[in-house]
């Protein structure tokens, strides 16, 4: 094959993606500039209302933190697993794969639900607590932001776990051996060899579970419930209960133009580090 | 819900497969209809789908969506019906209305309307279920309330699930707590003071459609629905009551609507016409499904505090024509005064 046809294998999705997402979205920013939906007037109003009204920014910065949350959480738990990973037999290793894959094989609804059974009032924390007599009264988790930063790190664990593991694990054991002869501590070899190394994989998983976590509706609504407010939700009611579109549109705008500048930034961290 | 939906798939592909056998002849017809996710779905494909491919050789396929989801599909077609029949309540009914996606309607061209109380067809559809508003609630847990008051004191207030003014039923429902309170249909002022009082200690403030599952669950014990759903929870082994408040139950009718540029307008005028048959209001009134008939010579189930449709007229309705300018305003500020 000749090098310069080479991008002509990404033609059918480039066409696709102009299709069906550039087009749309384009169609996304006209509308936040328009009076209606139907685009007929230009007009500031959508973006006023999105950016000049505090409970609005207000949303905002709570989506931006909890996705900030779920990644800090999901950080904590998988780095462990991965360093496990590493050291483990295949056995053990083919065991800890499927561990992180296992979540990804049920839907996310069927996951949300499960987590209102397990936080609910009568649900099994709540009886375990009040069995093992730790808590008198049923503890409030089920619509709390710690209870949904808790399954949202269940439910987002694969996307932060499977890209740590394919980075550590292509990091040659020689070196650990190399910086513990060279009188290297653990925790000296973790922090210079291994997280420098694994820092790909870190900042990948980071992404993709900010911009999950930031934008998951269903489990946003259903066990963060009405009192936290995100703004996926009120994209969603802006939309279909209370017709406003170009409201809608700048907020659906707001909230990806935010992600997508925290993994702008996130990207441009692994950059930094990496040559630094 | 889901084994119940897959039997009746099953059913109705088994009927496609026995059609070669069946009557001869005449052509069969096409046609879509919007209904609700859950019950309406089940109960419709179940008891309608069938007897409509029977007696008009019309074979209906289901769009499951939420009254709103139908408005805002139907807007986002720009005139291309992505369904000939909507399904609505009161408040996206006046939408539709407004945003013009229906079809004039034409009660003449109902054979069965005689069976219809009056007033229940207009220039614009025809009513095909009722429905009754008032308070759930677990007698193991509670006592039973004795109106809307009730929900805010604090042995009612912890175990309440509220939900906001995105439903018909959840609007009627808050609407009635803000009269309880001194405020109106158009005054919510004296509720909303109510509301951030006890949203503290409220045990759950959720999406309608999550409000079944809470209380199944047991995170709520208290909130305000319609008779159905209590029969329905009832049915599959939840502790459930229905209270009627001491001013009264809201009551409301679901209407049936023909979208605008439908190339099936016959068809979807003898579904309709099917629906509020007595044979299918019959059936649909009793177990498994519950709905509450607009048919009058249907006798409404046991749960339903109505002998016939004719006493709606005692019960609590609403003018949505001064309402659904209103409920765009009270949607957001439901939000603010929730929050945090």
């Amino acid at each position: 094959m000749q090098e310069n046809g080479v991008w002509r294998l990404a033609l059918p999705l480039a066409l696709a993606q102009a299709l069906f997402f550039l087009a749309p979205l384009m169609l996304l920013v006209g509308t936040s500039f328009a009076t209606d939906e139907n685009l007929t007037q230009a007009s500031l109003r959508a973006w006023r209302d999105m950016l000049g009204d505090s409970f609005n920014i207000m949303s905002l910065l709570n989506t931006l933190r909890l996705g900030a949350l779920a990644v800090v959480a999901t950080t904590l738990l998988a780095v462990p697993l991965a360093l496990l990973h590493m050291a483990a037999g295949p056995r053990l290793k083919r065991i800890i794969l499927l561990a992180a894959i296992l979540p990804l094989l049920t839907s996310v609804v069927v996951r949300t639900f499960s987590w209102i059974v397990i936080l609910g009032r009568e649900g099994v924390i709540n009886s375990a607590l009040i069995w093992s007599g730790l808590a008198t009264s049923p503890v409030a988790l089920l619509q709390t932001e710690p209870g949904l930063i808790l399954a949202l790190t269940q439910i987002e664990m694969p996307l932060m776990l499977l890209p740590l593991i394919a980075a550590t694990a292509r990091i040659d054991p020689a070196l650990l051996d190399a910086s513990v002869s060279l009188g290297g501590s653990l925790l000296r070899t973790l922090r210079r060899v291994v997280l420098p190394l694994a820092l790909p994989g870190l900042v990948a998983g980071a992404t993709l579970v900010f911009a999950s976590a930031a934008t998951a509706f269903i489990s946003q609504s259903v066990i963060g419930g009405g009192r936290l407010n995100y703004l996926p939700a009120q994209v969603w009611q802006q939309a279909m209960v209370v017709f406003d579109w170009p409201v809608a549109a700048a907020m659906a705008l707001t909230l990806m133009g935010s992600v997508l500048m925290v993994a702008g930034a996130l990207s441009l961290l692994g950059r930094g580090a990496r040559h630094a | 819900m889901n084994a119940i939906h897959r039997r009746s798939l099953l059913a109705a592909s088994l009927g496609t497969a026995a059609l070669p056998f069946g009557p001869a002849g005449a052509q069969t017809t096409a046609m879509t209809a919007a209904v609700y996710p859950g019950g309406w779905d089940e109960a419709l494909a179940a008891v309608l789908a069938p007897r409509l491919r029977q007696q008009s050789n019309i074979a209906v396929s289901f769009d499951p969506l939420f009254a709103v989801d139908q408005i805002a599909k139907a807007r986002a077609a720009r005139g291309t019906p992505p369904f000939d029949v909507f399904v609505l309540d009161p408040g996206p009914r006046v939408s539709g209305i407004d945003f013009g996606l229906f079809e004039p309607f034409d009660a003449t061209r109902l054979p069965s309307r005689g069976v219809l109380p009056d007033g229940y067809s207009d220039a614009h559809g025809a009513a095909v279920a009722a429905q009754v508003v008032g308070i759930a609630y677990n007698p193991t847990k509670v006592a039973k309330p004795a109106g809307w008051r009730d929900l805010f004191r604090p042995e009612y207030a912890s175990r309440l699930g509220l939900t906001g003014f995105g439903t018909t039923f959840g609007t009627i429902s808050l609407i009635e707590m803000a009269k309880s309170l001194g405020g109106s249909e158009a005054n919510m002022d004296p509720l909303f003071a109510e509301l951030r009082r006890i949203r503290p200690s409220v045990a759950a403030v959720a999406q309608p459609a999550a409000m079944a599952g809470l209380f199944q669950q047991g995170q709520i014990d208290v909130m305000y629905t319609n008779t159905y759903t209590v029969t329905l929870l009832r049915s599959r082994g939840v502790p459930i009551a229905f209270a009627v408040p001491e001013t009264g139950a809201a009551a409301f009718v679901t209407t049936m609507h023909i979208a605008k540029g439908s190339r099936n307008a016959a068809s979807a005028y003898t579904y309709i016409d099917t629906m509020i048959s007595t044979p299918v209001q019959t059936t649909l009134a009793a177990a498994p499904y519950f709905f509450v008939p607009v048919n009058k010579e249907v006798t409404p189930g046991e749960d339903v505090p109505m002998r016939s449709i004719a006493e709606i007229s005692n019960f609590v309705s609403h003018d949505w024509a001064v309402i659904n300018p209103l409920r765009a305003g009270w949607i957001q500020r439901f939000n603010r005064e929730m929050a945090g």
